[in-house]
């Protein structure tokens, strides 16, 4: 009794989960072939529109993930590893902020300081230096998604880096100091040597996980003005529910799915995850 | 474990401080100094990160609040309006109903599928274990177009069960890489003992396995809730009727309708709204941190 149980219901269990992944794959396999072939593929692979959105889902990837989230959170994990620190739970607390709250009050919060004229806070705290207030949204949509983006992804990056750096050893970086090596030197020589690795896993599951970010952006911006912030994530959306073309909106999927794949499965090896 | 960053601020922070005072005690004064830049930067990156927040609360508490932040004419009115309003309390019961839904379906297929992975070694584990971690990365953008599809076929559309079932799919791979370690670390033997005391295979797991693992289905159910509840895309797209609609998408109706934007009520909305998730990160952060990174960092 008890094992047909585990056996039957575990895999029943698997069953509702697997049906609805496999299912997937099986929805958008069938709904191309059997209408139009590689026609989708080809008409995306195309077309402007689609190239273009890759195009700034890369940049998107690159400044927000790779280079904002990484050089943020680095900073973030090494201040607040240092031991002289006080107030880490404090500081640390308002960091992982961005990360917990829902992403529409996220994008809802950066509506407001992004709002345009004199009052909106960005443009108030650039007045502070002199630069005239300008419709942030509207002139420069790309920066100001990159930069919420940014802020939204620091904490990751910190508990990420805050981990490893931890789990370099102190007497490696003590006996550089006795050699006389400085902060900055034993950064460069040892601590960062030792956390490539996490570092590295890092990058990949940060460009996966920004691939995908889709309400923080369409809430504050819907893709526009013009096309101007439309990254790939939102172009499926919109031709497959605003213009209901499913098929074009699949096969942008499946493209971006096995891009993500490829990256998923570089970073299931690269982990050495135990099973 | 000091580094570039905190000699770069110094480099910055040193003029405006102690302009011209370089002879006596320099060791100590540049140690002071660093110690300042180190506090100057973090500050300032917490700043960066609280500060979007000022907004929503001010504004939550100001009775006539606009898209600006400003000192509020303070009253909970906007508070009291969300729970009398025709629309909002309807937003918050979607919500719950369906990551509650979520939370106890995911809870309950990864408490069998994670015992069933961690105790039995079927052929195909292996594989199934990576197969679960790598659904883990697929974005829902990629997969929601089929899913729409499918859910239409179902006739799951536009449905709660429809949405619970594909929410605690999302959630349902983590969780059950989050349960299976906590059944691994719990020693066989206990179970055993159990059996030779006359306990089946089924009444030794739930009266040894599943109270030594209720630390583990708290994380997993918390996490699933906070992922659940924050969710934008897959009830934007599954659900069609305004009435099903949960706060994410009533936010979102509300922020980008036509109409006068009632910005006292939608920040109030929005403070509501992302109570639960840092309420429940503060007193569990460890505990939901560890859980989150589960599987993201091993080896």
């Amino acid at each position: 009794m008890a094992l047909i149980l585990v056996f039957v219901v575990a895999p029943v269990g698997y069953a509702v989960w697997l049906s609805l992944t496999n299912k997937t794959l099986i929805g958008f396999e069938a709904q191309t072939p059997r209408f139009v072939g590689a026609d989708n593929y080809r008409q995306l692979l195309t077309s402007a529109d689609f190239l273009q959105s890759m195009g700034r889902t890369g940049q998107f990837i690159f400044f927000s993930a790779i280079v904002g989230q990484f050089v943020l959170g680095m900073l973030a994990a090494v201040l607040l590893t240092k031991s002289t620190v006080r107030g880490k739970v404090l500081f640390g607390g308002a960091i992982l902020l961005p990360m917990v709250v829902p992403e529409v009050v996220a994008s809802l919060a950066w509506a407001s300081m992004l709002a345009p004229g004199q009052l909106g806070t960005v443009n108030r705290t650039l007045g502070l230096v002199g630069v005239p207030p300008t419709a942030l949204l509207q002139e420069h949509p790309m920066a100001a998604i990159i930069v919420v983006n940014t802020w939204r992804g620091i904490a990751f990056a910190m508990i990420m880096f805050q981990a490893a750096i931890e789990g370099v050893p102190d007497d490696l970086i003590e006996a550089a100091r006795i050699d006389g090596a400085k902060s900055r030197q034993v950064f460069r020589y040892i601590t960062l040597p030792l956390i490539r690795g996490p570092v590295f896993l890092f990058l990949l599951l940060t460009t996966i996980t920004t691939a995908s970010v889709f309400g923080l952006v369409y809430f504050l911006t819907r893709g526009g003005p013009g096309a101007q912030t439309e990254l790939t994530s939102i172009y499926i959306y919109k031709h497959s529910f605003a213009f209901f073309q499913l098929g074009l909106g699949s096969a942008a999927s499946v493209i971006m799915l096995v891009l993500v794949l490829i990256l998923g499965l570089t970073y299931v090896r690269l982990a050495k995850v135990e099973v | 474990m000091t580094l570039d960053a905190s000699t770069r601020s110094n480099a910055t922070s040193e003029p405006p401080q102690r302009p011209g005072n370089t002879s006596a005690g320099s060791g100590a004064l540049a140690a002071g100094l660093r110690r300042a830049g180190v506090y100057i930067v973090i500050g300032l990156l917490s700043l960066f990160c609280v500060v979007p927040f000022a907004w929503v609360l001010l504004a939550s508490l100001d009775r006539h609040a606009n898209l600006y932040a400003k000192p509020p004419a303070l009253s909970a009115d906007n508070f009291i309006r969300f729970f009398h309003d025709a629309t909002t309390p309807r937003l918050l019961f979607n919500s719950l109903l369906i990551s509650i839904g979520a939370t106890l379906l995911t809870l309950l297929l990864s408490v069998f599928g994670g015992y069933a992975l961690s105790r039995f070694h079927f052929p195909g584990r292996k594989t199934l274990m990576f197969g679960i971690l790598l659904v883990r990365v697929v974005p829902a953008t990629a997969t929601i177009v089929p899913l729409y599809l499918m859910m239409i076929q179902l006739h799951l559309n536009n449905t709660y069960v429809g949405i619970i079932l594909v929410e605690a799919a999302y959630q349902l791979p983590l969780v059950l890489w989050l349960m299976k370690g906590f059944f691994d670390a719990i020693p066989l033997e206990l179970e055993e003992a159990a059996w030779t005391d006359g306990c089946s295979r089924i009444a030794g797991a739930v009266r040894i396995v599943i109270p030594l693992s209720r630390p583990g289905m708290g994380a997993g159910a918390l996490l699933t809730f906070i992922n659940v509840w924050g969710d934008f895309l897959t009830p934007l797209v599954l659900l069609t009727s305004p009435e099903k609609y949960p706060i994410s998408i009533g936010l979102f109706q509300a922020f980008s309708g036509h109409n006068q934007i009632d910005w006292g009520l939608l920040t109030a909305t929005a403070v509501l709204y992302m109570v639960p998730t840092v309420v429940l990160y503060l007193f569990s952060r460890r505990y939901l941190l560890q859980a989150t990174f589960t599987g993201a960092l091993k080896g």
